[in-house]
């Protein structure tokens, strides 16, 4: 069987000039080599810095990487045609608040990817808008807000109506909870996962909540410094870490779990 | 007698819609030598309760405490010259985001230098003085764990790293010899390791200086690790109050049994990818707040009773304000 | 109270609703949008109410005084002018002109600052930059010598004087918008759109230039009162309308000769621009409050 998605090679290179008569810092990320099978969650987990961002934009299609190449059910991607893949391959922000446009409705803000990327006319837009927002727990009314009307959650919510409005099969999600309170987040990974369940999504998404990593993905993938220095199993590697960054963020974390801050 | 007693502070403030109660009837101590952890979400007035107890409120807002003590004497009837010493000498706040709450043009050095107290510098000529500062200047960051003092004193905020500018920040609140050290979420948005390195500098130092702690947080991850006792809000509410092992092991309010089922770690036998339990809804904004309990349309137990504001019961040292606690079964 | 709406729901406003609340609440502003309203409407209907005509001269009435003075007659309620003219049917024509080219002046030099400015500010680079510079530069030196220089080369009259102050009013938008993309173009709505597959000029008009509408209005409404000023400067330096058009400015200049003997032929015109000039910087006032008090919230 051939994976969902087969990243191949897949390098980003960016020189960081501070001042011109200094010597640019070279930032290379890669490379990265993966592959995601159909309804499986992938995490990325590295520090600030480590480029998990970056690449989750590389997947996106936010920046072009500098060389290698993204399989999607084996079939190439070419990096700069975006309608491609966002009909495939749909990313989520870390701050729904910064990925609404303020100044239009909920709908018109959903009915852009359909505009874009279908030829369905005015009606069938305004169905498939609603129905992905009741899909999303969200109301048809909700499509008549505006951004600053939602709280957090909502908001979330309609960032994640947006890319499933076009059945994706990928999702990349760069820290989607991270800024939610406790109570709403739990709400967000449990319709994640109803999602995953009923539309057989896979999801790759980045997140430093450890905990959530462990309970939702299938693989994880460890980054350090641009490269990937473990993955594997979600199981294996929390419960054999091979690196020592692994090793280290996993004590962290169990110290944390068990109270034993200062044994 | 508890270091700081707060029993039923209401903070009202005027919005657009009226007259709305931001706190309503909260209670909180804070006994000497205790870590206790102030948990809540975006909205539950955790931040208003810092300003209330340093004082820094609007002044168009109202508030009224039953109590609101500083070592037994009252707060809110002392002078605004007594209320400022207490603050400036017995009372320390950090913040979430550290580097934003350093000045950006002075360096490390001359900004904790600053904020030395003469009485701890003593008498002598201005060159001994100088001396004198320096050396209480490595002292103290050496105390919070920054090895390389030279580096770090010279260096300007925006030169450091996060964990180690949080550490200067503790080290920065703590050279006027505290009582009370109130952390406004210090160590939101940092990684498991740097979280944890945090942590253990102020729990150490609660051990080692006898220092008061309140820990304003909503990462119930960092706040079981290391708080003593625990007190939930929700929407400007006191929820549950008492000692963090107690609260842990039988919650007895829906809204803390929420939140701690809502950290996947904490629960081992949770399969992978199972549903988490999950209250229902959004929290209210300021203008929307419900009568009576306010977690009442989201939460699961609630009924007609609900629409009344539920009295502050207690099971020996557990407060909680719920009128069908989960230790109860429902009629 | 019984109330009509029985789920006590509250509506939440538009981002443009609510800063038209926030502008209500501020009255001073709320009379300038008044008096730049009735404005608006004499300059549009005064012609058609108007019995004389703005260049008819009337030797029998020469320096009439205003209706309210002894000597006046309610036949001229401003009085005449030199020649016998109606002074109000000249600052109603007058207004006309000054007030009417400004709005189309400010709309046109609006239309292509914006474009220029969406250009510099979606590309990056050298393109960016040029523009940038050169044009911020410009902007250190006042319309006003601007036009005049514009108006020096090409000679005056009504049509160079619209072309200098268009050309004038230009960079201050570009300025503005460019600055405005910069900040937005790297947000993440902006981003996700680009993800829809959409082109940058589709970005521009249906993502950020509805962020920009506010901004535009205010800005439009400090070039308006820039351009009514300049305009009159023009024509009153008899670099602009030619006599004997009715134009305030040229009225002003036309009336100082004769200011001693009938200072109601100046007082009415310079009234008329300052009632104009300041209604429009309070309406614009009002906005930039409104709309920094509506981020609030």
């Amino acid at each position: 069987m051939t994976a969902l998605l087969t990243v191949k090679n897949l390098k980003f290179k960016r020189k960081v000039r501070k001042n011109w008569w200094q010597k640019a810092e070279k930032f290379v990320i890669g490379p990265i080599n993966f592959e995601l099978n159909a309804g499986e969650t992938l995490a990325i987990i590295g520090d600030n810095g480590s480029g998990k961002s970056t690449l989750a934009n590389l997947l996106a299609g936010v920046v072009t990487p500098s060389s290698g190449q993204l399989l999607l059910n084996g079939q190439k991607l070419r990096h700069r045609n975006l309608k491609q893949r966002s009909l495939n391959i749909r990313m989520i922000f870390q701050h729904s608040k910064e990925s609404l446009n303020p100044a239009l409705t909920v709908g018109t803000i959903l009915d852009e990817p359909l505009k874009l990327n279908t030829n369905l006319d005015a009606r069938e837009r305004k169905e498939k808008i609603s129905t992905t927002l009741r899909q999303v727990g969200l109301l048809r009314e909700h499509a008549h807000f505006y951004r600053h009307m939602l709280s957090d959650g909502q908001r979330q919510r309609v960032v994640l109506a947006r890319a499933l409005i076009l059945n994706p099969q990928v999702i990349v999600a760069d820290e989607p909870f991270a800024a939610l309170d406790p109570s709403v987040r739990s709400q967000m990974v449990n319709l994640l996962m109803r999602l995953q369940r009923e539309l057989g999504l896979s999801y790759i998404f980045i997140s430093h909540n450890l905990g959530i990593v462990r309970h939702i993905s299938d693989r994880v993938l460890v980054l350090q410094n641009g490269k990937v220095i473990e993955s594997g199993k979600t199981d294996v590697v929390f419960n054999w870490p091979k690196s020592d960054y692994m090793k280290k963020l996993l004590t962290a974390h169990q110290s944390l779990v068990l109270s034993k801050l200062l044994d | 007698m508890p270091l700081l007693d707060i029993k039923n502070l209401t903070l009202e403030i005027d919005t657009a819609g009226g007259r709305v109660k931001a706190l309503d009837k909260v209670n909180l101590t804070i006994d000497e030598s205790e870590i206790r952890a102030l948990v809540g979400e975006s909205g539950s007035g955790k931040s208003l309760i810092v300003k209330s107890i340093v004082g820094a409120i609007n002044d168009s807002w109202t508030l009224t405490a039953d109590r609101l003590n500083w070592k037994g004497s009252d707060l809110l009837a002392m002078s605004k010259e007594q209320r400022r010493k207490i603050t400036k000498d017995d009372i320390a706040v950090i913040f979430q985001n550290p580097v934003s709450s350093l000045d950006p043009t002075a360096s490390l050095g001359e900004q904790l230098e600053e904020n030395i107290p003469d009485h701890l510098v003593g008498k002598g000529w201005f060159w001994q003085r100088q001396e004198k500062r320096k050396q209480i200047v490595s002292r103290q960051l050496h105390k919070v764990g920054i090895k390389n003092h030279e580096l770090c004193l010279s260096s300007f905020p925006h030169q450091i790293s996060d964990d180690v500018c949080q550490k200067f920040m503790i080290a920065m609140a703590l050279v006027s010899e505290p009582k009370l050290l109130i952390a406004d979420e210090p160590t939101m948005g940092m990684e498991t390791t740097i979280k944890s390195q945090i942590l253990k500098l102020l729990s150490r130092l609660n051990q080692n200086r006898n220092l008061s702690i309140l820990f304003v947080s909503h990462d119930l991850l960092a706040i079981s690790s290391m708080c003593h006792s625990m007190t939930v809000l929700y929407c400007g509410q006191t929820v549950e109050s008492g000692r963090m092992t107690n609260l842990r092991k039988r919650p007895l309010h829906p809204y803390t049994k929420a939140l701690l089922d809502s950290a996947p770690s904490f629960s081992k036998d949770l399969l992978p990818k199972s549903n988490l339990s999950a209250l229902d809804g959004t929290i209210p904004t300021l203008q929307h707040l419900p009568i009576g309990c306010r977690l009442g349309p989201r939460c699961p137990r609630a009924q007609k009773e609900c629409v009344k504001i539920p009295a502050p019961r207690h099971i020996h040292n557990h407060y909680y304000s719920c009128h069908f606690p989960l230790h109860r079964p429902l009629k | 109270m019984l109330k009509s709406n029985l789920y006590q729901e509250e509506q939440f406003p538009s981002p443009l609703r609510q800063t038209w609340y926030e502008f209500r609440k501020s009255h001073l502003a709320f009379i300038g949008l008044c008096i730049l309203a009735s404005i608006t409407l004499i300059v549009i209907l005064g012609p058609f109410v108007t019995p004389y005509s703005p260049l008819t001269q009337n030797t029998d009435a020469l320096l009439v005084p205003p209706a309210w003075d002894g000597n006046g007659g309610i036949s001229h309620v401003l009085g005449t002018d030199g020649l016998g003219r109606d002074v109000l049917t000249r600052v109603i024509h007058g207004s006309r002109v000054t007030f009417g080219i400004s709005v189309f002046l400010v709309l046109v030099a609006m239309l292509i600052g914006v474009l220029i400015g969406a250009f510099a500010g979606m590309n990056t680079g050298m393109r960016s930059s040029i523009l940038n510079h050169l044009l911020d530069s410009m902007m250190a030196i006042p319309t006003l010598l601007i036009a005049i220089i514009i108006v020096a080369i090409l000679g005056p009259g009504l049509v160079n004087s619209m072309w200098a102050i268009t050309l004038a009013l230009i960079p201050q938008f570009i300025h503005y918008t460019r600055d405005f993309v910069r900040t937005e173009v790297n947000k993440e709505y902006v981003i996700a759109a680009r993800l829809d597959g959409a082109s940058p000029a589709r970005i521009f008009v249906f993502s950020l230039l509805p962020n920009m509408v506010e901004m535009l209005v205010v800005q439009g409404t400090l070039a308006l009162s820039i351009a009514i000023l300049d305009i009159s400067a023009l024509g009153f330096l008899n670099l602009g309308v030619q006599s004997p058009y009715a134009e305030l400015g040229a009225m002003l200049s036309e009336g100082l000769d004769i200011a001693y003997i009938a200072p109601w032929s100046i007082a009415a015109p310079g009234a008329a621009i300052f009632i104009a000039i300041i209604s429009i910087n309070v309406v614009g006032d009002g906005l930039r409050s409104a709309l920094r008090n509506r981020l609030k919230y």
